[in-house]
Parts: C-alpha cells; structure tokens; sequence
C-alpha cells in the first residue's frame, strides 16, 4: 500500500488576510476568525437507536445530544444539532483518524463519518456582529430567541451553513460559529467580511481550544 | 412564502426545493403472484407523466435541503400560497409535525 503525506491547508488560504480589514478607525466592530485544529464527526442514529445513542453520549461527554436546533457543550467535547437524529461531534486538536474512539463509545448504534477536513469552522464575535450577521442570514439571532447554546441549520449567501451561539466573548460580546463546507469557505469567507467591513474587522486564526 | 420546518422552524422558500405533487402513488407492475398487470402501462403512464393541476389546497413534498435537508410534505393552496400544515415525509428522522407558522 502507498504511503501518503498529507498537507493540511487552511480552506481560506486564498481568502484570509489577517489584520484590520474596512473601517480602519475605533475598534473593530467584528472579530473575524478561522478556528483551526479541530476533528468534526457527523453522527447519526441508526433506527430505532436514537435512545442508545443519547446513553452513549452522555457516559462519554456527560451531556445529552440536542433534540432540536441546539449545540450543547459537553466534556470535551460540543455536540452541534445538523438534523433529526444527527448531531456533529466537534473537539480540539486534529487527529489523522477521528472516527475509532466514536466507534468505540457509540457501539454500533450510530453511523459515523468524518468531516474534520470538508468543513471550515469560522467564529464572528464583537459589539456589531449580530448587525452584520443580520444582513447575511435570514435566521433571528436576537437574544431572546437565538440565546447561548442555540443553534441552525441554515443558509447564509445560498450556502449550507452549521451556525450556532457559543458562549460569550470575553468581552462581553455575543460570539457565533459557523461550519461550512471547505469548499464555499473562501466564499462565505467575503461574504461575511463585506458585511462586517462597515463596523472594521479584525482578522485572525486562532485553534480550536 | 416561509415554510415552518418541524425540525427547524420557519424558514424563508429560498432554503427549499419542490418536488411536486405528494399524492401520486407507484402502482403495482406485478400482481401478487407475479403476473403481469395487464393495466401497468396505463398506472405507469398516469404515475410518471400525468398530474393534476390543483387550484386549491394540494398536498406536496419540500426539501429543506438548505438546512436539515428533511423531507416535507406540506399542505399549500396553490392560489393563495397559505401553508396549511407541514410535516415530515415518511421516514424523514422521527415523525413530527407543525402547524404553520410554528416556529418550533
Ligand atoms: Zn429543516
């Protein structure tokens, strides 16, 4: 059998520029970031094994998979809602092979499939990125019905899109993040400086943690 | 037009598809003992090719594929364009329904 060297590269390598992009005076009001580093496995249940599937996710991160549109952060891990008896299982650090430790807690119980190296993960935080966000997704993100821990399946400049409300920034302000496919990242990417670049954007990678 | 997903809530038209009519049904080209349905043809013509043009409510099949990417069926009045119910179509993750305008 061949033996292959893969080259991780970011799915933005065209689009991101770190730095200040648009309004260049006052604070920028966006953070734009790509999260690197994580491993991403979809999850759905096999039928009729909805209910063992839950078991196994709570013995192994403590909490239950979200029944509706919800990303619920567990031990080590954050269980994001895709659809009905699917959730994705989003951790830190990348890993050539994500899958066997899943296998291994779901038993059969579920089917699996890794997707850390087909989505890109982007996080947009500051005091007007609900401003901007609004201009892009037709999804209401005001507190009262988009609170910490909500979360869509949805789509943003006719892109598929997994967005969901992390916990605040450490400042303060509301912070969302996004899964797309790697192929519309850089796309969506411009999209959704365009729309921030009015407030000023400040660009950066930072790993998942 | 917003559909009210079941799994997601209301959603704008652009993040689903149409399929069409949900009432045609595929008929059987064999009867039970394995004989040939000397009508099949005609089932299988009308199935196929054949639909009604319904001016009033009419059951249809949506995809949400810009979101769950569930199947749907929902109740429309084609005049009006006022969704009645959406549901999911069989085998669409655990059987839900809403009434229109839900939001979850
Ligand atoms: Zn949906």
């Amino acid at each position: 059998m061949a033996e292959y060297s893969w080259e991780v590269r970011s799915p933005l390598r065209n689009a991101f520029a770190p730095g200040r992009l648009g309004l260049a005076s006052g604070d920028a009001g966006i953070a734009l970031a790509e999260i690197s580093d994580f491993s991403l496995v979809q999850v759905m249940a096999r039928r009729g094994q909805v209910a063992n599937v839950a078991k196994a996710a709570k013995k192994a991160w403590g909490v239950l998979p979200p029944e509706k549109p919800a990303a619920v952060v567990g031990k080590d891990a954050t269980l994001i809602w895709t659809g009905p008896d699917q959730f994705f299982v989003l951790t830190a650090g990348s890993v050539p092979d994500p899958v066997p430790p899943l296998a291994v807690i779901f038993g059969g119980a579920a089917s699996l499939s890794d997707q850390s190296g087909g989505r890109c993960l982007i996080r947009l935080s500051g005091s007007k990125v609900r401003e901007a966000l609004a201009k892009v997704s037709s999804v209401d993100l005001h507190d009262t019905v988009f609170p910490v821990g909500a979360a869509a399946a949805t789509s943003i400049d006719h892109t598929g899109v997994n967005l969901w409300r992390g916990p605040d920034a450490a400042d303060g302000h509301p912070a969302y993040s996004l899964l797309v496919f790697t192929s519309f990242a850089d796309s969506l990417w411009h999209t959704l400086a365009d729309a921030a670049a009015e407030y000023g954007v400040e660009a950066t990678r930072t790993p998942l943690s | 037009m917003r559909i009210a997903c079941p799994f997601c809530g209301e959603r704008e038209l652009g993040e689903f598809t149409y399929l069409g009519d949900a009432a045609p049904k595929r008929p059987m080209a064999f009867a039970a003992d394995g004989a040939e349905q000397p009508e099949a043809q005609d089932l299988f013509f009308d199935y196929v090719y054949l639909r009604d043009n319904v001016a009033g409510d009419m059951t249809e099949r949506w995809y949400h594929g810009g979101g769950c990417r569930s199947w749907l069926t929902v109740t429309r009045n084609t005049t009006t364009h006022e969704i009645k119910a959406v549901h999911a179509a069989p085998g669409a993750g655990a059987q839900k329904r809403t009434k229109a305008g839900a939001t979850s």
